[in-house]
């Protein structure tokens, strides 16, 4: 049996706690043991886009002590993964002890997307939607991981539903962490045109891999037009749709 | 140049209500992209062509003081004399000099990032020498005293009318027209009478190359040529990364700087100077000067990081495609360069201290890195400037941050590396910061996050983090 | 300017030890035209040309182009034009064309200097006419080299550019032409120009029209 650690990002523990739950039932019903690990707390994405390195640094050993053993390491959130792949090695360039530790893991982490077709093979996962979807390719799960097939694949294989075009779907939807608190003006207008283009697809939800962009469009859907809906990819997958907020 | 880098977050709201600046940025910067797209596409295999691209730039910037050396040698022995100017005011000082010695009236000016960088045109007309800009948008920029809105069109936000006026107003057109190509072949009119009276020209350089002591430039209008070719003189200026190392390089270079920056397979003008006209030639200029500019950059050499804004070749396809760019337009960038590409060069030319909003402002979403040909990793340069930023570092001209928000992430790696207090912290923020919730949502502002709530709701925090129902999961699976 | 300033800005980029390691190259990008034949190549160099506006005419022999050559000259109403005394140019013997046809032949030779010249160039003829050094196919291009048989403001100043290009002079890429040039010359020329379409700007409002500064009108006679 597979076995996987499951890595829930800070927002998703706090704030979305049903895309951890989904992605648990998914990879449950597909066979694979989920472990999750009670000390984990959260990658230091936020200190190092903020530029506060040394304590990016202390919350990485955290990670890494926590997750280090792990065979494999999923999370339903791009940016977060691109941040233990990517950023951790960047961190620890003159520590080696550290930097072997990073750079050991970084291929061990993987998008959920991308562990469910590129590792267990899958696109059929059993799950059923009725309507249209447009999927937002977020930015870091886009550029960051080369990640865009796989969730189309694993959506277009989802009984009744049809994956529509997205106008502009690798266009950031604004959100950027700390951006988006200190230029809400740009910020905003880069999220209502995302919003805009999703209600123009016709879509009957907007699917997408990236916890913070589920909170910004979803945030500003639900100011504006609280009918439309969001998923997360896991959400949609786990086949648990109707019951999720937003 | 007037620098207005502090006011990024003023100017940008301004630029977002202004309904011209928002017509143009919605049409232009697509249909550049899309241009973009179709002539790399003429490659049969862009990526590696963009890769090519990568690899030189990559190439000149390890390569640096050779490369300007041999080109200076190489350039010298054709005749090229090759002038060095450490900061903007001798640069400055250097062709203002050079104007009186040769008892010039105006010199006319090609396009050149750089001078702007310099504040060129300042130093020439306060001191008694014209300097006429004669690309069409940087010649109506410079009448309306304006920065440039856009790399490659300068002056493309300015409406028809407001070109019609100036041009009336300054005696170029003689009746008025909002026909914008009558209003060129006003500007082509008034123009030509300096071109072909024209003693000195100065222009900027595209590239140089190392292994001909050739400079290149690529244009469309052919006043960068008239200024190659009318006077007796004629003054190269560039700033010292542009340069490349062989005629091969350049000509890819060509390639794929048309192609990126305006969607061209080619521009209509590419001119190569090795040293002054011909023997017998009967244009073209007697002397040729080439002023290497450093201005700050050698300073940044010895950072292995910073020096990869060495790369850039200004072709603006970062810009076109940039979210925020194509936001708010170029006048936020508050200085001589726009986009990503400002972003990353005004900060390091100006000083953290004042600029920190240019490398902030951005979503870190990657796509001008996507689009970049000469493998400028701009996310990763940010994060940098970030981190040096949030470390005070002198050598950049930074201020530091404020007290409050190191203390904030030092609690937050405090917190992030205890999990129980974590845990129990979580705990203790929910109901304040749920206080206001309604259906599971929060509208209204909690603590400092009123830029969130102006446009966003926020779903309130779970009533159980992950971690509480995983928990309580293994139990029910325990007893089970 | 101080020699100074010279070894100072040297002297901090060489002061450095991180520079590390050049970083190789990857592999030379394919280039489609290299496989392009004649005729591909000539209907290449046309196509986009024409893509700029340019206007192409194939004519078998010299004196097909000076047929045409006596075609245009009638449409436009011509008095004067400039010539080059390029070599492609040479053999039409341009001077005879005009005078047979009404049209004054001027040359950077008819004149005492540059001051003259440039009064002439820029005012007084309706069109400059000039051979190529080499054409190149992958973008419509003429390759000038600028010397005393080819002074820079014919192609620049006058409103319209004619050029005239032997077929076998039509290159696939820009390097072949460099290359040639080069070893023709044993080095760079004095000056060079690569020349697509005519002079164009967009700079109003986007809004794209042609001789901004140069020649609004190219036109090229293939010749072969």
């Amino acid at each position: 049996m597979r076995r996987v650690s499951l890595f829930v990002p800070c927002l998703v523990d706090l704030f979305l706690p049903e895309i951890g739950e989904a992605a648990v039932a998914l990879l449950s019903r597909l066979g694979v043991e989920v472990v999750y690990h009670e000390a984990q707390t959260c990658c230091g994405q936020p200190a190092i886009n903020a530029g506060y390195l040394p304590q990016a640094r202390k919350v990485a050993r955290h990670f890494l002590k926590v997750f280090g053993e792990d065979e494999a390491i999923v999370s339903p959130a791009g940016s977060c993964v691109v941040t233990v792949k990517r950023h951790y090695p960047e961190l620890f360039a003159d520590e080696p002890d550290w930097l072997a530790r990073a750079e050991s893991l970084a291929p061990r982490v993987y998008e959920l997307s991308q562990y469910l077709v590129d590792v267990l093979g899958v696109e059929d996962v059993g799950a059923t939607f009725g309507g249209k979807i447009a999927y937002h390719e977020a930015c870091h799960v886009l550029r960051g991981l080369g990640v865009s097939e796989q969730p189309k694949k694993l959506i277009r294989a989802v009984a009744g539903a049809e994956l529509v075009p997205l106008n502009a779907a690798d266009a950031c939807c604004g959100f950027g962490g700390e951006f988006s608190l200190h230029y809400p003006d740009i910020s905003e207008v880069l999220v209502a045109e995302k919003a805009a283009n999703f209600i123009n697809s016709q879509a009957d939800a907007l699917v997408l891999c990236e916890p913070g962009c589920f909170l910004n469009i979803s945030g500003y859907l639900h100011r504006h037009h609280p009918e439309k809906k969001v998923f997360h990819l896991a959400t949609l997958l786990a086949g648990n749709g109707k019951g999720v907020r937003a | 140049m007037k620098i207005r880098t502090e006011q990024f977050v003023e100017i940008a709201r301004e630029e977002m209500k202004n309904t011209r600046s928002k017509a143009f940025l919605g049409l232009l910067p697509p249909v550049i992209n899309a241009m973009r797209q179709i002539s790399l596409a003429t490659f049969p295999d862009p990526d590696a062509a963009q890769a090519y691209g990568a690899a030189i730039r990559g190439e000149v910037v390890t390569r640096l003081p050779e490369l300007l050396e041999e080109f200076e040698r190489n350039a010298t022995a054709r005749g090229t004399k090759v002038v060095w100017a450490r900061t903007a005011a001798e640069a400055n000082a250097f062709v203002l000099d050079l104007a009186k010695k040769k008892g010039v009236a105006y010199v006319t000016k090609g396009k050149s990032m750089l001078s702007e960088e310099i504040g060129l045109n300042d130093a020439l007309i306060d001191n008694g020498v014209d300097a006429i800009e004669t690309d069409l948008g940087e010649f109506i920029i410079q009448l309306l005293k304006r920065p440039p809105f856009h790399l490659i069109g300068p002056a493309v936000n300015i409406a028809v009318e407001e070109v019609r006026d100036l041009f009336m107003e300054k005696g170029i057109l003689a009746e008025p027209t909002e026909d914008p190509v009558a209003l060129g072949y006003a500007a082509r009119l008034h123009l030509r009478d300096k071109f072909h009276r024209l003693e000195m020209g100065v222009t900027g350089v595209n590239m140089a190359v190392a292994e001909t002591g050739t400079i290149v430039n690529v244009e469309n209008e052919g006043n960068i040529r008239f200024a190659k070719s009318s006077p007796r003189t004629q003054v190269s200026i560039m700033s010292l990364e542009k340069v490349v190392p062989t005629m091969a390089d350049a000509l890819h270079m060509i390639r794929l700087l048309c192609r990126n920056g305006t969607g061209q397979k080619m521009a209509s003008y590419i001119s190569f100077d090795t040293g002054p006209r011909a023997a017998g030639a009967i244009d073209g200029p007697e002397e040729v000067y080439c002023v290497i500019v450093d201005n700050g950059r050698a300073d940044l050499y010895d950072d292995p990081v910073a020096r990869d804004v060495f790369r850039c070749i200004r072709c603006g396809a970062c810009a076109n495609i940039c979210p925020v760019y194509t936001k708010i337009g170029g006048y936020p960038y508050g200085w001589a360069y726009t986009g990503p590409m400002g972003q990353l060069l005004n900060p390091l030319l100006l000083g953290f201290s004042g600029t920190s909003d240019l490398f902030r402002a951005c979503t870190l979403c990657g796509v001008c890195k996507s689009v970049c040909p000469a493998g400028v990793d701009h996310p990763r340069m940010f994060l940098y400037y970030r981190a040096r930023d949030a470390a005070g570092d002198p050598k950049l001209r930074s201020r530091g941050r404020p007290l409050k928000e190191r203390t904030l992430y030092d609690l937050f790696a405090w917190g992030a590396t205890h999990p129980r207090l974590w845990r129990q912290g979580a705990k203790r923020m929910r109901p304040r910061v749920n206080r206001d919730a309604r259906d599971g949502y929060l509208s209204r502002s909690v603590d400092s996050l009123d830029g969130w709530f102006r446009s966003r709701d926020l779903p309130e925090m779970a009533e159980k983090t992950f971690q509480e129902r995983w928990k309580e999961r293994e139990g029910r699976k325990a007893n089970a | 300017m101080p020699y100074a300033a010279r070894e100072d800005v040297l002297g901090k980029l060489k002061k450095t030890d991180r520079r590390g390691e050049t970083p190789s190259r990857p592999p030379l990008p394919p280039l489609t035209e290299l496989g392009w034949g004649t005729e591909q190549l000539i209907e290449k160099f046309t196509e986009n040309l024409v893509l700029q506006t340019g206007v192409v005419h194939r004519v078998a022999d010299r004196a097909g182009a000076l047929e045409k050559l006596t075609e245009i000259a009638r449409a436009e109403g011509w008095k004067a034009v400039m010539i080059a005394t390029d070599e492609v140019l040479a053999p039409l013997d341009l001077a005879a064309w005009g005078r047979a046809n009404g049209v004054e032949v001027l040359k950077a030779a008819d004149f005492t200097g540059r001051d003259a010249f440039k009064d002439a160039v820029f005012d007084q003829v309706d069109a400059g006419i000039t051979g190529v050094d080499w054409a190149v196919a992958e973008s419509g291009t003429v390759a000038l080299v600028h010397d005393e048989r080819q002074p820079r403001l014919v192609s620049l100043a006058p409103i319209l550019h004619v050029v005239v290009v032997p077929v076998d002079r039509i290159l696939p890429v820009y390097e072949q032409a460099v290359e040639r040039i080069l070893a023709a010359r044993g080095g760079m020329p004095a000056h060079m120009t690569l020349i697509t379409g005519p002079s164009m700007t967009a700079d109003i409002q986007a809004t794209p029209f042609k001789g901004m500064h140069g020649p609004r009108r190219v036109i090229a006679l293939l010749i072969g």
